[in-house]
């Protein structure tokens, strides 16, 4: 493709001036998200406003044969957002209003460039608010949300951003728009909405999403539940839930994570415990101290060391801050570390975290994990000098083998952040041939051309840069300032 | 349960009075593959048969070679109370399962008429939605993954058995609701819920008037029931208590701990006043069964679709006291069911559609005395939505093997009023 300036005035008439951003450093700062090893510059970045322009665009690229790939905010964790193939880098920040809030019958249909947190505080003067939280809410958007079917600490009870998404305005590959689901649970085509969410922008533009809204919970105790032994954290993990309790929450740190955030924010953590839980319970006033009082007795009975209720909110809120910096914990320490996204069956975590230390320890490599415990959702973290050629190997190595170890205890490669581009070289591992073609075949039907963000998800395209990713040392995005919004 | 020696005779597969040319009963997924690509070969169609439930009332398809009747695929394949997760082969029954999950004081919180012959694929094919909806989530929300069949007879999976899991497309998402025309659900994985500590129906009997009055309804939503059903009193005299005399029967259930239960009692109290009849645990399950099975009757049924949450919704249809006693409205679901008996479906289709329902499944009953085949379109297709379906649905079966699945046959398309994208 060959960016003529009569091109890029044509798309400047569309979206006006600041709407297109074609200079080195503009395309520079756009070439990647969060996952910070694999880049790929685009050609040009895009900033519409509306569904109609997302059309105009995506017509306009369809017919000139040039790659589109989505972005909101770009925290993607899996290289999801990243333009690898160059092309058009369509990013949503400017698509960011509410269109129409409905308190009575509690649903949002909201522009994806929406940010997470925003409609949760917009929803919040009606008793309302938007369930699915990953720790990125303060900046992470609801389009990419959707698009990752993002998970959260609180989506063990309240589920995954697909259970919240009731309709989808979609641009398709060739620019038509349309409408799947809405409004009503039963709208015409949601079967066709509900595989959008996950599709990580291979399968249209999402322009418009109709979430539900939820009542706020009346009330919420935090507690946090310390153990000698991380894997008794994991087995009242497991016993918490097959006693029939499903918590708000339930998220582990191992001691490693705890004393990364401890260096960083002194919140007094408890740095002599294997792990810490925090589990929330929340809901209405009355049904909470017999929760806290049967989970204080599950996880005593499983060797926790001491049980703390938070007295107040300020007390809850530190509690959250810990759990919630631990990324950027990791972030700060100049280290560089490979981070997976793994999935087990929950009574499965005990023996895949003693997997985690054994694997690392073979090679010499630290390691340390946080995690959903209560969703078997784990993110182990194998830390090493980026400098030395051969750790990093071991590393990625290390890093395989305990995603290899996910799958034969029968969990998945990734929870919640996606494949993108990272974890393509695993998906042969989990899924046989068969299930890729007829996962392929899908794709081609929704993308004949494969210009919607090629070369992600799915095997078969030009490897990326790296095998397995890392994240940059010494990074300076927002995750490694401590004032910044991953508190 | 061992497949049939001698194979299950075809009129028993009968849809709306068109049997089959053949019937298989196969045992296992490789059998099941094989007859698809021996039905490939031959040029047979194919429709999938579960308890046959939904089917019974289904349109005849255009061509029908071979049911393939997957009540022999019936095992319970993982159960792990303690990871609250199930992996079941599809032709087991929703009634085996509650048993198997019951033990362990877990279920799978979906409902669907006929419970004892309804199986688990059929169930999610038909995307059946029980009056908890709004608490528990449609079958694509309780869907973790899937084994499949596609229609060439190649055997595929998507997802797993894990909570959490965004690895590849969910096309186990994409078939709930898809009535076997992609393909052959075989074995899913689903997410569990605990079963309530207590579960409590409280029924009130409410007049026209009362129904109608918004202000009444308006707290509702917020006490979080985990059902809000309305009948009309023609349906009431059906379910397992004392015969109604008012207009409408009001239907609130409540699922939780004691002390929820009993301040959301008292909160319902204040609001609505005495209840006229109550029934707790099992006969308040037994009332959840018997409001799925309702959906089941003979005749006409016109199916609608509604942000709508509160009994008020129905405003519209109080003025058709002959049409309103044939009214089903779980409103925690946002689904209504009308059964018009003679009625000019036609009729109640326009008033509705003014009160925010939308018609997204019409069954004309013996002789269509509701003139339900001439309604023409439900939905008004959105052509891009028909490419792209004929696009996925040529991607999975190019020999159009799979005879059934209204919205993926092109030429079998529902039908409708004209759609609103936003209100
Ligand atoms: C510190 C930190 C904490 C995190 N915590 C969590 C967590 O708890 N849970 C979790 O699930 N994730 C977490 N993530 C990952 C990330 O925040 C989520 O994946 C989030 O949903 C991405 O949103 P985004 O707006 O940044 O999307 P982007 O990163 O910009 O894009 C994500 C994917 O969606 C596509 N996309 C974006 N917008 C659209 C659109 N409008 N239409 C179609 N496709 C689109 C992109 O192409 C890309 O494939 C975390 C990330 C960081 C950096």
């Amino acid at each position: 493709m060959d960016w003529t300036p009569d091109i890029l005035a044509e798309l400047r008439a569309l979206l006006g001036d600041d709407g297109v951003l074609d200079s080195g450093a503009a395309r520079f700062a756009y070439e990647a998200d969060a996952l910070t090893l694999e880049r790929g510059l685009p050609d040009v970045v895009v900033l519409p406003r509306s569904t109609d322009e997302v059309a105009a665009l995506v017509r306009w690229a369809h017919a000139s044969g040039v790659p589109v790939t989505p972005r909101g905010a770009g925290t993607g964790l899996a290289g999801g957002a990243t333009p690898h193939r160059g092309g058009m880098l369509l990013v949503t920040s400017r698509m960011d209003q509410v269109l129409a809030l409905d308190p009575e019958r509690m649903f949002a249909w909201v522009q994806p460039g929406l940010v997470n947190a925003r409609l949760s505080e917009l929803a919040a003067p009606h008793g309302l608010h938007f369930a699915p939280d990953p720790s990125s809410q303060p900046v992470s958007t609801i389009g990419g949300n959707v698009a990752a079917n993002a998970g959260g600490p609180h989506c063990l009870k309240h589920g995954v951003t697909a259970n919240h998404v009731l309709g989808l305005v979609v641009v398709l590959h060739d620019g038509s728009v349309v409408t799947l689901g809405g409004e009503a649970p039963d709208a015409p085509d949601a079967e066709l909405a509900s595989v959008l969410a996950g599709s990580e922008g291979t399968l249209g533009i999402l322009c418009e999403i109709c979430v539900r809204l939820v009542p706020r919970p009346e009330a919420v105790h935090t507690m946090s539940v310390d153990f000698a032994r991380i894997e008794d954290a994991c087995r009242a993990v497991s016993a918490v839930i097959a006693a029939g309790i499903v918590p708000a929450a339930m998220e582990l740190m191992d001691r490693r994570t705890m004393e990364l955030v401890e260096a960083w924010l002194h919140l007094g953590l408890p740095l002599d415990a294997a792990a810490a839980l925090i589990v929330e319970v929340d809901g209405p006033a009355v049904s909470l101290p017999a929760q806290v009082e049967r989970i204080t007795a599950i996880t005593r009975e499983h060797g926790a060391r001491s049980v703390r209720v938070a007295s107040d909110a300020a007390e809850r809120a530190a509690l959250w801050r810990g759990r919630k910096s631990s990324f950027g914990a990791y972030g700060r320490t100049g280290l560089a570390f490979t981070q997976m996204d793994g999935t087990v069956p929950r009574s499965r975590l005990a023996e895949v975290v003693s997997a985690v230390y054994a694997l690392a320890e073979a090679r010499g490599l630290a390691a340390g994990t946080l995690m959903h415990a209560g969703d078997g959702n784990l993110h182990p973290h194998i830390l090493f000098d980026p400098d030395d050629e051969e750790q990093h190997r071991a590393a990625l190595e290390v890093s395989q083998e305990i995603l290899r170890v996910c799958i034969r205890l029968g969990g998945t490669i990734s929870g919640e952040h996606g494949i993108g581009l990272e974890k393509i070289p695993m998906m042969g591992e989990i899924y046989a041939p068969a299930d890729l073609e007829t996962m392929s075949r899908l794709r081609r039907a929704f993308d004949p051309g494969g210009l919607l963000n090629p070369g992600k998800i799915l095997p078969g395209g030009p490897p990326p840069t790296h095998a397995r990713a890392a994240a940059q040392p010494g990074n300076t995005d927002a995750r490694n300032d401590p004032e910044g919004p991953w508190k | 349960m061992s497949p049939e020696p001698a194979p299950p005779e075809p009129a028993r597969y009968a849809i709306a009075g068109v049997e089959p040319s053949s019937v298989r009963r196969p045992a296992t997924r490789e059998e099941v593959a094989g007859i698809l690509r021996d039905a490939a070969r031959d040029g047979l169609t194919v429709v999938p048969w579960g308890g046959g439930v939904s089917l019974a009332r289904g349109r005849a398809p255009r061509r029908y070679g071979l049911a393939l009747d997957l009540t022999a695929l019936d095992r319970v394949v993982e159960y792990s109370p303690e990871d609250m997760t199930v992996t079941a082969e599809c032709g087991v029954t929703l009634g085996a399962l509650r048993e198997a999950l019951a033990a362990h004081g877990q279920e799978t919180a979906l409902e669907g008429a006929r419970a004892e012959r309804a199986t688990l694929g059929g169930l999610l094919a038909a995307n059946a939605s029980g009056p908890r909806r709004l608490r528990f989530g449609a079958p694509r929300d309780r869907i973790l993954g899937a084994h499949f069949a596609l229609a060439d007879g190649t055997l595929a999976r998507s997802g797993g058995r894990v909570v959490k899991n965004v690895a590849g497309y969910a096309i186990h998402r994409l078939l709930c609701g898809s009535r076997g025309g992609l393909g052959v659900l075989l074995e899913v994985s689903l997410k569990l819920a605990p079963a309530p500590a207590r579960r409590v129906a409280l029924l009130f009997g409410t007049g026209a008037r009362a129904l109608g009055d918004a202000t009444r309804w308006a707290a509702l939503p917020r006490l979080e029931p985990a059902l809000l059903t309305i009948v009309g009193q023609g349906l009431a005299g059906t379910l397992p208590v004392a015969s109604p005399t008012d207009p409408f029967t009001v239907i609130v259930g409540l699922e939780d701990d004691e002390p929820r239960v009993d301040q959301q009692i008292s909160a319902l109290e204040r609001l609505l006043g005495e209840p006229d009849a109550r029934l707790e645990d099992d006969s308040a399950t037994a009332l959840w069964q018997a409001l799925a099975d309702l959906e089941d009757r003979d005749g006409a049924r016109l199916t609608f679709t509604s942000p709508a949450n509160t009994p008020a919704a129905l405003a519209p249809l109080i003025e058709r006291p002959g049409v309103s006693a044939g009214a089903l409205f779980h409103a925690a679901a946002g689904r209504l069911h009308i059964f018009p008996g003679a009625t000019a479906a036609r009729d109640l289709i326009e008033p509705l559609a003014t009160g925010g329902f939308r018609l997204i499944e019409a069954v004309a009953g013996d002789g269509d005395p509701a003139g339900v085949a001439s309604l023409g379109p439900l939905i008004a297709p959105q052509a891009a939505v028909l490419d792209l379906r004929a696009r996925i649905r040529a991607a999975l079966d190019p020999a159009g093997v799979m005879a059934y699945g209204p919205r993926w046959q092109r030429d079998d398309l529902p039908e409708g009023a004209p759609r609103a994208c936003r209100t």
